[in-house]
């Protein structure tokens, strides 16, 4: 009998500046995703899967996975890692539980991100950065804080599809509405249109609320079978449909589209998911993309099919990433206002998903049964998707 | 106030928190491209057995896995496509206004190189606009040579630059 992986729970710590150390914040996530069902202990879990990038550079950690283990209570017998993909460890580690658990090699996974990013100087967290893109020939470029890249990027959609920052700010407007009442997101507050146009300048045409924060945090989800999941929840069943992650440069001078606002290595990867799901992008009732700027999400509900390509500004522009829209986006409040610590948000994307799909989420999608997430690394360098649904590919 | 540096490490030099590439030979293969530039050339690798030329350069061909590189000139003077300024908020290790730029260089694999442009002031730059190849020095990084003692291994480094007309 094949065996089909579902999201079995998840939960998140507060995220934002936090006054607490990286393995404190995985224990804060352990125990909301744990609280999340009621029943399970740490002696039904025998895999972990731990991503976050910047341990090594901000906690003076590396080979996490042991560490965070031990803090948890979890004595892991058939893995214990940890993945790197920056933005996209979180869903690395969302796929690679889905085929431990489908090949039979785990039964029960907890998949688990953070990072500490503030440190008592806060300059060091923004020259770290450097190695957020490809060091020696992108960060030296002062690359590696990502505002400039993605107003770059900003410029070539407007120059070519003729998007315009109003666009840009219904983005910020949407999700900040979003989080507004999200107790874990790191911003917590409605913003108008009018405030967004006048935000302070970043890098033009970014303003303030076009840019995710820099974010400590954590979030933690369990990946099992369905099987196996019975025993433990009466909720409706979070399968993984399809995933896909595609990768075709890292140095920004090899970036694979006619230009920065042409995302080929995103088609390519929600193709693949797409096809994998056996699903289309019209079967999509509810997406979190990688909003790290507003630009990223307008790109991506273009290139993931939700409208046609070049028309994402007009989407945004037109309220149909809120809901009652056409797909909405973010609904938990995204990296924009939730805030971005780099491995964990994968994992934050999913539990939204599987709140919807399940009925329980804050701004709930009604009849939500498909649903998509979304995210890009580095400079643009790697695009990651991961596809749920309520019932199985048959 | 002032803040003391960590006190282990008075007089030692830790290379992870150099912002600049380790381009010393002893520590990195891709060392000519960066003795090149301090000739005022620009290079990369290109495969002497397929011809694929790719950028940055690289100790075995992206296309065959050939070992058989050499080292060929890229074009020192380009336009540019789209830029960005930052004036506000620039990190550190970096001036204002920091300007970022794609690059055409005309030729693979370098029409859309992503560098800083120096030399320059905020609102100065347009599409279109004609720069050119602007290396610098960088601080010297100190090398242990075994009973040779610490050498300085000196480092320059790139950013393209207006073309003054």
């Amino acid at each position: 009998m094949s065996r089909n992986a579902v999201m079995l729970g998840g939960g998140q710590c507060k995220w934002g500046v936090r006054e607490a150390h990286l393995v404190d914040l995985f224990q804060e996530a352990a125990k909301a995703c744990l609280d999340d069902i009621p029943g399970l202990k740490p002696t039904d879990i025998d895999g972990l899967i731990v991503a976050t990038s910047y341990a090594g550079r901000c906690s003076f950690q590396v080979n996490t996975a042991p560490v965070i283990a031990e803090r948890l209570g979890l004595k892991p017998t058939s893995i214990c890692t940890r993945c790197d993909t920056l933005c996209a460890g979180g869903s690395t580690g969302i796929i690679l539980a889905k085929g431990l658990v489908e090949s039979g090699n785990a039964d029960m996974v907890m998949v688990t991100g953070g990072e500490k990013l503030y440190t008592p100087q806060k300059w060091e967290v923004f020259y770290s950065e450097l190695a957020s893109v490809d060091h020696d020939w992108d960060g030296v470029h002062g690359m590696g804080l990502p505002p400039p890249f993605f107003a770059l990027t900003a410029q070539e959609h407007f120059m070519h599809y003729g998007s315009k920052k109003e666009d840009l700010a219904a983005v910020s407007v949407a999700n900040y509405n979003y989080a507004a009442d999200n107790p874990t997101a790191q911003m917590q507050k409605k913003i108008t249109l009018e405030e967004a146009m006048a935000a302070p300048t970043v890098v033009p045409p970014l303003t303030l609320y076009d840019c995710c924060p820099i974010t400590d945090g954590a979030a933690a989800c369990i990946i099992t079978t369905d099987e196996i999941a019975k025993r433990f929840s009466n909720r409706p069943f979070v399968y993984l449909r399809g995933t896909a992650q595609a990768c075709l440069n890292s140095v920004s001078a090899n970036f694979p589209g006619a230009h920065l606002a042409d995302w080929k290595h995103t088609r390519i990867a929600a193709e693949k998911a797409y096809g994998r799901a056996k699903v289309s992008p019209g079967d999509i009732k509810v997406a979190q993309t990688h909003d790290c700027f507003t630009i990223s999400e307008v790109i991506e509900v273009e290139e993931l099919g939700f409208c046609k390509k070049g028309e994402g500004g007009q989407f945004c522009g037109s309220k149909q990433i809120e809901i009652g829209g056409k797909v909405p986006v973010n609904t938990d409040g995204g990296l924009l206002a939730v805030g971005h610590p780099f491995g964990a948000t994968g994992i934050r994307q999913g539990i939204e998903i599987m709140k919807q799909l399940q009925g329980r989420a804050r701004h709930q999608v009604k009849d939500a049964d498909i649903g998509l997430t979304h995210n890009l690394s580095g400079a643009n360098a790697e695009h990651t998707i991961v596809i749920y649904g309520k019932t199985p590919v048959k | 106030m002032s803040v003391t540096g960590i006190p282990i490490l008075d007089n030692l030099y830790p290379a992870t928190m150099d912002m600049w590439p380790i381009e010393a030979k002893e520590f990195n293969r891709s060392w000519p491209f960066y003795e090149n530039l301090k000739q005022g050339r620009f290079t990369t690798t290109k495969c002497k057995d397929c011809g694929n030329v790719s950028y940055p350069p690289r100790v075995i061909c992206p296309a065959c896995y050939s070992e058989n590189l050499e080292f060929i000139d890229l074009p020192k003077t380009g336009k540019v496509v789209v830029f960005s300024e930052e004036v506000k908020g620039v990190p550190l290790g970096f001036e204002s206004p920091l300007i970022h730029a794609v690059v055409d260089l005309g030729v693979d694999p370098v029409r859309r190189l992503l560098t800083r442009i120096v030399n320059c002031q905020a609102g100065q730059l347009k599409r279109g606009d004609e720069v050119q190849l602007a290396v610098f020095d960088i601080p010297a990084m100190p090398v242990e040579k075994g009973r040779a003692g610490t050498i300085m291994a000196e480092r320059v480094f790139f950013a393209f630059e207006p073309v003054k007309k």
